[in-house]
């Protein structure tokens, strides 16, 4: 038979490479995180309390807080903030319930019309409503009456179209999540529909709900997209900060207001993430799952109103397409592709410089993220503890915050951070760290998907950590770390809020050209550079499907 | 091969996973831990693979001591109830992986795994990969891939637990066939005690993290140490020392039992003799093999066991007798 056993003696103990691997997988995502995110942010706080006269001391906030116009764009941030998260939320529901809990036709085109605002520039919602609502808007000309889109209401309806997307994910789960037998025993129990609805699924998804509207009220209150195109007279915080620093070159008391507005969002995750334990925290895999049945007097009106809620962003977002092969919009509707020869400075370029930074930050961001988790999950608690509170920071910093850190950081007189200043790197890595806390989640859970036993059994036929990690779980994890790269790319070829403060003349990216070319009057010429933007974006989640695809057809 | 550990400890917070635990064996023993879930006998496992590392204590193998080795230089093999199997390598590639680790040069690995596809009788599936195979077939896949790199010691951990009932009976045979060719130190654990008695040539019974009683299955099985041991293998009538000098002294045998002990009797060594006197069947299970009677008598219930189908009905008057030497005294804890 040929097996016999051969006493393997004196087995050789090299030095522990191991460790060095786990030390070096922790210190070099770790070091990112706090050079890049910790020391920035702990810089505003700095500025933010150092007075005109160089001294330590709160004046910047007597100065801020004394202004009539810093409250006013307070109450305007929270006032719009909750009117998105209430129509946003309700939006949602409906949409989710509609897609999970009723039979409704074209499922799956009204999922991918409510989905598109994220793979636009938060622009692009203002954009399209100035087409439809403006002064020169297809709507308005038609019913020959004059909106004001400027203003509260356009940045409410672009505030709601850009959130509803993330609304609709998450109480899509949360209903995803039920047990149909619970529904059975209601049934048999003798319960209408309707009591159904209230007693049983709203008590189920409340957490859901909660989650969503936290996230929304974030999304909201941190967004300088929309209300830099649309926003018009409604001062918000977003807009005071970006006018304090670019405006009236006041870094320090810009400062003083990115922390004001670090506060509400900083309160608002913390509440997100307990309300997300308290939803998806206890799942359990028992549960039977629920396939609605057809029920004409339920399917046909919630289809209809579905669908008339998926036409919004379709609608908003395709206008732009339409615009920027448009003559002259809206008196010469011949279609022409002059627009897309655009004519700001440096063209198309930085389109491609998006592209690029956005490859660096989803490589790098996937890279190191990777090796994070891996490192976390063979760590003392005492040690990944802060570490992972450390990672979920990023979600809570609105990205102009961010960026005021960075120039505040990177653009100082002096010190060996300024080389970074001005590159596409140092784009990059802001980017990474915005969208760090997303891309670190969603590893960590694909993470802990990977049976332990499996490393194990690696461990106990003689591989070592870094084999581990190649051979074992990095296979495993290819769909995670393809999903968390895609992630990291599109968000990164769209953010504007973050990378505003630190783009330059010759290193720029497309939101801005976007902005730039609109708030120079070329409207169309900026519909025309969204377009391509979002082609990129659109090719990058083909990319995307396609892989994760063919990745789940050789597994299975 | 000799295994041998010492005072082993292992808290977590302050749960203690392993209490001092000590014990030694050597190849080609087949030892098996056992005990309810909780006792340590899976951490004690992990311990010996190198996969948790003990707050005090020793291993030692051959006198080599491995108490700070990482499991990847133990060389030691391992099978893990949930079969593990690299779901991005084929059969082949999973039974080899450990060669390749080692450096084994492809030729060299190519005919040993065709050996071990042989041994485990899968030859036509080398190029499968683990999802297209049975559970029963996934887990001989993981035990050629455990001693594929000639291990110095083979581990099991519940390997059986996630079988269906044939083939757990099956692979239990395999298994042990195996184990005894390669004369290879063999340590498994397990809760089915069916399955430590069938096995093992040594139980190791655990509870919260100590030793109750190591021995040899028929040890544990006739001759308990305590009565944890006692009730966990087998079924078993506990009789307290004050109800056996009243109605049943025939068990003592000229024995002195001290103060507080327990007769342990085995249900097979309780004879029921129909048309007797003395005890009242209270309920008949017929389970197959054997049927197994619940009888009322003066110091309490009692479970008897009688081969094939009983001729008794609940109420019928039955006379109670004991199988000589069929009695085991243990102490009160």
């Amino acid at each position: 038979m040929g097996i016999g056993i051969v006493t393997s003696i004196g087995i050789p103990r090299a030095r522990d490479t191991d460790r060095l691997f786990l030390i070096l997988c922790l210190v070099v995502p770790l070091s990112a995180l706090i050079l890049f995110f910790v020391y920035p942010l702990a810089t505003v706080v700095v500025h933010s309390v150092t007075e005109p006269d160089g001294r330590i001391g709160f004046g910047n906030y007597a100065t801020v807080i004394s202004q009539p116009n810093f409250w006013r764009a307070t109450a305007n941030s929270m006032v719009m903030s909750l009117a998105t998260t209430a129509v946003s939320l309700i939006l949602g529901l409906i949409i989710a319930f509609a897609t999970q809990r009723c039979r409704i036709a074209g499922r799956s085109l009204v999922l991918a019309a409510v989905a598109l605002p994220l793979l636009a520039p938060s622009l692009v919602q203002g954009l399209g409503l100035i087409f439809l609502l403006g002064r020169n808007g297809l709507v308005t000309k038609a019913l020959g009456v004059e909106f004001n889109i400027y203003g509260f209401w356009g940045l409410l309806i672009a505030n709601s179209l850009y959130a509803l997307p993330q609304a609709v994910l998450i109480i899509a789960a949360a209903l995803r999540s039920a047990d149909a037998r619970v529904y059975e025993a209601a049934e048999v129990l003798g319960t209408s529909k309707l009591r159904q609805f209230f007693d049983i699924t709203l008590p189920n998804i409340k957490f859901g709900l909660l989650s969503a509207g936290f996230i929304i009220f974030t999304v909201t209150i941190t967004d300088f997209g929309n209300a830099a195109t649309i926003g018009g007279d409604y001062a918000i915080l977003a807009t005071e900060i970006y006018g304090q620093v670019v405006g009236q070159m006041n870094f320090n008391l810009g400062a003083v207001v990115g922390i004001m507005l670090l506060l509400p969002t900083m309160l608002a995750f913390y509440l997100e993430r307990v309300a997300t334990q308290r939803q998806f925290g206890s799942g359990s895999d028992s549960a039977v799952p629920l396939v609605p049945g057809w029920s004409p007097a339920r399917d046909i009106p919630m289809t209809v109103v579905a669908w008339i809620i998926a036409l919004l962003p379709l609608i908003t977002i395709g206008i732009v397409v339409y615009a920027s092969f448009v003559w002259l919009w809206p008196y010469r509707f011949d279609l022409t592709v002059r627009h897309y020869a655009v004519k700001i400075a440096g063209g198309y370029e930085p389109l491609w410089t998006t592209v690029q930074i956005s490859l660096l930050a989803a490589f790098a961001g996937a890279v190191m993220l990777f090796a994070l988790g891996f490192a976390l999950q063979r760590l003392p608690r005492s040690l990944v503890k802060p570490v992972y509170f450390l990672s979920l920071l990023p979600a809570a910093v609105p990205g102009l915050v961010l960026g005021l850190a960075y120039i505040l950081t990177f653009n100082a007189a002096s010190g060996p951070w300024q080389l970074l200043y001005g590159t596409a790197a140092l784009l990059a890595i802001c980017n990474m760290m915005h969208y760090w806390t997303q891309g670190f989640l969603t590893t960590m859970t694909g993470l802990r998907q990977v049976p332990a036993a499996l490393e194990e059994t690696a461990a106990c036929l003689g591989a070592g950590l870094p084999r581990v990690m190649r051979e074992v779980t990095g296979p495993l994890m290819a769909q995670t770390l393809i999903s968390v790269f895609f992630f990291l790319f599109m968000r990164s070829m769209v953010t504007l809020s973050a990378v505003i403060f630190l783009v330059t003349a010759s290193v720029s990216v497309a939101s801005v050209s976007i902005m730039r070319l609109d708030e120079a009057g070329f409207t169309a010429q900026a519909a025309a550079f969204a377009t391509c933007t979002m082609a990129v974006v659109i090719v990058a989640a083909g990319v995307m499907q396609l892989s994760l695809y063919l990745l789940g057809r050789r597994r299975r | 091969m000799q295994l041998e550990i010492s005072n082993l400890r292992k808290a977590y917070g302050a749960t203690v996973a392993l209490d001092g635990v000590s014990f030694t064996a050597t190849a080609p023993q087949f030892v098996c831990m056992l005990g309810p879930s909780g006792c340590g006998k899976t951490t004690l496992l992990r311990m010996i693979a190198g996969l948790v590392a003990p707050d005090s204590g020793r291993l030692l193998l051959n006198s080599e001591d491995l108490t700070r080795v990482p499991a990847r230089r133990r060389g030691f093999g391992i099978v893990f109830q949930s079969y593990s199997l690299f779901p991005n390598m084929t059969v082949a590639e999973n039974i080899g992986y450990g060669l390749r680790i080692r450096g084994d040069e492809a030729q060299r690995v190519r005919i040993r795994v065709l050996e071990l596809l042989d041994v485990i009788r899968l030859s036509e599936l080398a190029d499968r990969y683990p999802w297209q195979l049975s559970g029963g077939q996934q887990q001989r896949v993981a035990l050629a891939r455990a001693i594929a790199a000639e291990p110095r010691l083979l581990l099991l951990d519940e390997p059986l637990s996630a079988l269906d009932a044939k083939v757990r009976t099956d692979l239990r045979t395999e298994i042990r066939n195996l184990q005894q060719q390669l004369g290879l130190l063999t340590i498994m654990v397990t809760h089915d005690q069916e399955e430590a008695l069938t096995l093992a040539d040594r139980v190791v019974c655990m509870r919260q993290g100590s030793i109750a009683q190591a021995g040899s299955p028929e040890d544990l099985y006739r001759r308990p140490a305590n009565r944890f041991v006692a009730d966990f293998m087998g079924l078993s009538n506990m009789i307290p020392l004050e109800t056996v000098q009243k109605f049943a002294a025939q068990l003592l045998e000229g024995h002195v039992p001290s103060d507080g002990a327990t007769a342990c009797v085995r249900p097979e060594d309780i004879v029921l003799v129909s048309g007797g006197a003395g005890a009242t069947v209270k309920s008949v299970q017929f389970l197959g093999n054997i049927s197994r009677v619940q009888v009322a008598w003066p110091g309490g219930e009692l479970v008897a066991e009688q081969p094939g189908m009983a001729a008794l009905a609940a109420g019928a008057n039955v006379g109670l007798a004991f199988k000589p030497g069929g009695c085991a005294w243990v102490s009160a804890s």
